[in-house]
């Protein structure tokens, strides 16, 4: 045995000043990381709630519109349309025709003065025209009905604006009454291009077609290619050619789609433009990785022992998947489709490549109209010059972001209703 | 007739074929001395299919097919002679003669197209009913061959199940199919584009400016240098100088600090910001970042600060990506071996020593190649930097400066009005194949380096 030669080391003297200040530096130091830790926690919560506040803030008013009561006669302006052209499908234009707008104008100026035409909204007279059509005593008597204001006087009357525009709310006050209330015509019309007038429902309709094509195509392709791909693969190199591809396509960016769109599906295959068809085709190729990731780990998450008890029972390896395996994975898999569902309804780039982006002013009828859809209609809104459509841009954030958390709540509730824990 | 309505047809007619396979093999079933081998209900699914599959994959052909027949009909009219041999006018006529054939209260523009629309009314005619007749006889063929197949002994199972597999391998191709689409899109106009370009001006200029390109020497305004510079600056510096450190910070609060309910609430909060639409980010950053951001420049004496800054762009794009890198990091720091930190902290480690000398190194690569996924996403990011960052190509390093990005130009250049073969929307897809080209290198980097150190402490 050789000699070790004794350490020359003392026990820590872990009451002495310099040890005792070395342990409170290492214990600030742990304090200040802990409290960078909950700052960045914190701060990035902080930036989520300023952007929902301000769109909250700038977006309720966008719900709303000031409307004024407009005195109209219509006898006794000698406008000429009878009581039964009403019934008839001509009515609009009848109405038209016989110069109801000019009529709206001059009873405008007959009300609030010289100028008057200018304070209400462009489109009043179509707000007279519904009026008439579900009050058709108007045509023979003299009434009144609240029309919306133009877009400055809208803006002064709630807020700051031009001192035009403030002289204009003044004059509306004094002869007759300024109302501001819920305006249920911005949930009904599509886009137009005086702000007072414009709403959400043509691109909210455009969005919709666009999610039941994406819907029906990237649903039944990726989770049949995720049985596929889990079940039945063999390993070989196709499969795993296939694998790289869907893991690729996750991660291409999403413009790039856009780009396939428009190379392939309009000028290759001749679709028609703008239409909801090719969006949803090219957002289905976009999302489906989505599924066939999130299906491929529903199924894997099925034990085993499922699969080897119907096959002991003499079920067919098809019998087993689509007899057990597939319905313990559906809420996994519908959670997958929902948060995949809820990317592309928010998703905007690819759609402006493959022309989405134009002026709707009546919602899609079908799946080869032209049409827009809810982020694009946000984008064109947001590059609008006039004032007004700042709290409209707003208000349709919040209606897609309601749609959004609706979806991502449903997806939710159905993992923690259905999730399996074998 | 209408070819949806054909298609429903059919499908009625599968139905139909269903309905009748699985009752014939129903009725043998009770009262057969036979053992039988499959179900009824295999029985109608083999039916069915051989009445579907023949007749829809005709339909599917025929509707291709028939435009083109249709037109050689209408150009044996004597009015055709009058259309141009070739070209644009010519298609144009005949797209107007279709619209009108189909809709005749429509006025024409063109007389030649008006003389040609009943032709083109009774070829379509003609050719749709033959389509029809023809889909509905295939249909009635296929379904009479199955039926007649559908006896006690006979393997409806295997078959219809044979059926399914191949549905299935159809199914998870798409995904090949999709890939190639983008990659042979992307490649053929890029090579149009490269015969007008040269590949070396497009790569290595530094001038970009696509509003005038001089037909001489298109290459010259057309050099993507200082894309490549904005994409990477925006993307790469200024987005990850904030999403690095708030993830990763916000990943170790969560995963080593907080107590296990403040953990289950913030990480889906945190995750609701990678959830928000671009669209929502670009708004804000274009609304309210932007704007504050040029008043701190201007109150720091930077008298041209741009409203379009690199900076408002980056940053919101930086907030954006912090729950992708979070998460990235919180399942390396998830993976480094529970001994290691029991270790560390045995010897005397406070956490956050341990944290940073210990977890954080050992996370490392994991960490490293979630911060190269986070830059793929953020330099493919579109909607932010289109509403926030500016159309001028500077190669700058001044945040406060306008840049501008390879997205924002692929935006730009295709939702002008162009004529498609210009150099101008040719160059869109020569941006969109970098784009793809180096994104997709990005990922595979990124996930090579993941499966190699996950199979380290495996």
């Amino acid at each position: 045995m050789s000699k070790t030669a004794p350490l020359d080391r003392t026990p820590t003297d872990w009451k002495a000043a310099a040890m005792q200040r070395r342990i409170r530096k290492r214990y600030r130091r742990e304090r200040v990381f802990r409290l960078l830790g909950l700052g960045a926690v914190a701060l990035s919560a902080a930036f989520l709630a300023f952007l929902i506040i301000t769109m909250v803030a700038n977006g309720t008013r966008g719900f709303m519109r000031t409307e004024v009561t407009l005195p109209i006669d219509l006898p006794g302006a000698g406008f000429e349309v009878r009581r039964e052209q009403l019934d008839t499908a001509g009515a609009d234009l009848a109405l038209a025709g016989a110069g109801l707008e000019n009529l709206v104008k001059a009873a405008a100026v007959q009300a609030f003065g010289e100028g008057g035409e200018e304070m209400i909204s462009d489109k009043a007279w179509l707000t007279v025209r519904d009026a008439i059509k579900s009050d058709p005593g108007l045509l023979t008597r003299a009434g009144t009905v609240d029309v919306p204001v133009a877009t400055e006087v809208d803006q002064a009357a709630r807020g700051s604006a031009s001192p035009e525009a403030e002289a204009a709310v003044a004059r509306l006050e004094k002869a007759g009454a300024l109302t501001t209330g819920f305006n249920p015509d911005f949930l009904r019309n599509a886009d137009s291009t005086d702000p007072t007038a414009v709403g959400i429902w043509g691109a909210l309709k455009g969005s919709l077609l666009t999610m039941l094509v994406t819907l029906l195509i990237a649903f039944p392709v990726g989770v049949l290619s995720a049985i596929y791909l889990e079940e039945y693969a063999p390993r070989n190199r196709w499969t795993d050619l296939i694998e790289v591809s869907i893991n690729n396509l996750a991660a291409v960016p999403s413009i790039i789609f856009g780009l396939l769109g428009l190379a392939v599906f309009l000028s290759f295959m001749n679709l028609p433009r703008s239409a909801p068809i090719v969006g949803g085709l090219t957002l289905a190729l976009m999302i489906m990785p989505v599924i066939v990731i999130a299906g491929r780990n529903a199924i894997k998450a099925v034990p085993p022992s499922i699969r080897d008890a119907a096959l002991g029972v003499g079920a067919s390896r098809v019998q087993v998947v689509f007899h057990h395996v597939l319905p313990l994975a559906l809420p996994g898999i519908l959670t997958g489709t929902i948060i995949g569902m809820a990317r592309a309804l928010g998703e905007t780039a690819p759609l402006l490549l493959i022309g989405m982006r134009a002026f709707i002013v009546t919602p899609p009828g079908g799946l080869t109209d032209p049409a827009t859809v809810l982020p694009v209609q946000i984008f064109l809104w947001s590059d609008e010059v006039s004032r007004g459509f700042i709290e409209k841009t707003s208000a349709a954030i919040i209606v897609l972001l309601a749609f959004l958390l609706a979806m991502n709540g449903l997806a939710i509730y159905l993992r923690n209703k259905f999730e399996t824990r074998w | 007739m209408n070819l949806s309505a054909l298609f429903f047809l059919v499908a009625g007619l599968g139905l139909i074929g269903w309905l009748v396979g699985r009752g014939r093999a129903a009725r043998f079933a009770s009262n057969g001395p036979e053992r039988r081998h499959s179900l009824p209900g295999q029985h109608g699914l083999y039916v069915a299919t051989w009445t579907l599959v023949p007749a829809v994959l005709f339909l599917v052909g025929w509707s291709i097919l028939s435009p083109q027949l249709v037109t050689q009909e209408v150009l044996r009219q004597p009015a055709a002679m009058a259309l141009p041999d070739f070209g644009f006018e010519r298609a144009a006529a005949l797209a107007e003669a279709r619209v009108l054939a189909n809709d005749p209260s429509r006025g024409a523009f063109n007389p030649v197209a008006e003389q040609l629309a009943p032709a083109m009314r009774d070829a379509e005619r003609f050719y749709g009913w033959i389509g029809a007749g023809a889909a509905i006889a295939l249909a009635f063929a296929g379904g009479a061959f199955a039926f007649t197949r559908v006896k006690p002994a006979f393997r409806a199972r295997n078959r219809v199940e044979r059926s399914v597999m191949i549905l299935l391998l159809i199914a998870s191709l798409i995904a090949i199919l999709t890939t190639l689409g983008i990659f042979l899109s992307l490649l053929w106009e890029s090579l149009r584009f490269f015969s007008i370009v040269s590949p070396i001006d497009f790569l290595f200029g530094t001038h970009w400016s696509p509003q005038v390109i001089s037909p001489s020497d298109p290459g010259a305004s057309l050099g993507a240098v200082p894309l490549f510079w904005g994409t990477f600056f925006i993307g790469a510096v200024i987005a990850m100088i904030v999403a690095i450190p708030f993830g990763l910070m916000s990943a170790i609060y969560l995963t080593q600090y907080a107590r296990p309910v403040v953990r289950r609430w913030m990480k889906p909060i945190l995750e609701i910001l990678a959830g928000v639409p671009t669209v929502v980010y670009g708004y804000f950053a274009a609304l309210t970042v932007a704007p504050a951001i040029r008043d701190l420049a201007v109150a720091f004496g930077y008298t041209y600060a741009s409203s379009e800054s690199a900076l408002a762009a980056g940053l919101v794009m930086g907030v954006m990506i912090i729950p992708f890198v979070s998460s990235m990091a919180d399942d390396s720091l998830a993976a480094v071996p529970q001994a290691m930190r029991d270790g560390s902290l045995a010897m005397g480690a406070t956490t956050s020593e341990t944290i940073s000398k210990v977890l954080v190194p050992a996370a490392l690569p994991g960490v490293v190649a979630g911060v190269l996924l986070a830059v793929s996403r953020a330099i493919g990011e579109t909607m932010i930097v289109v509403m926030a960052a500016s159309g001028a190509a500077n190669i700058t390093l001044n945040p406060f400066e306008s840049t501008t990005t390879v997205t924002k130009q692929i935006v730009d250049l295709l939702t002008g009005e162009a004529e498609f073969d210009s150099p101008k929307t040719l160059a869109a897809f020569a941006l969109g194949l970098t784009l793809f080209v180096v994104t997709l290198l990005l990922n595979i980097v990124a996930l090579t380096v993941v499966k190699r150190y996950r199979e380290a402490y495996e």
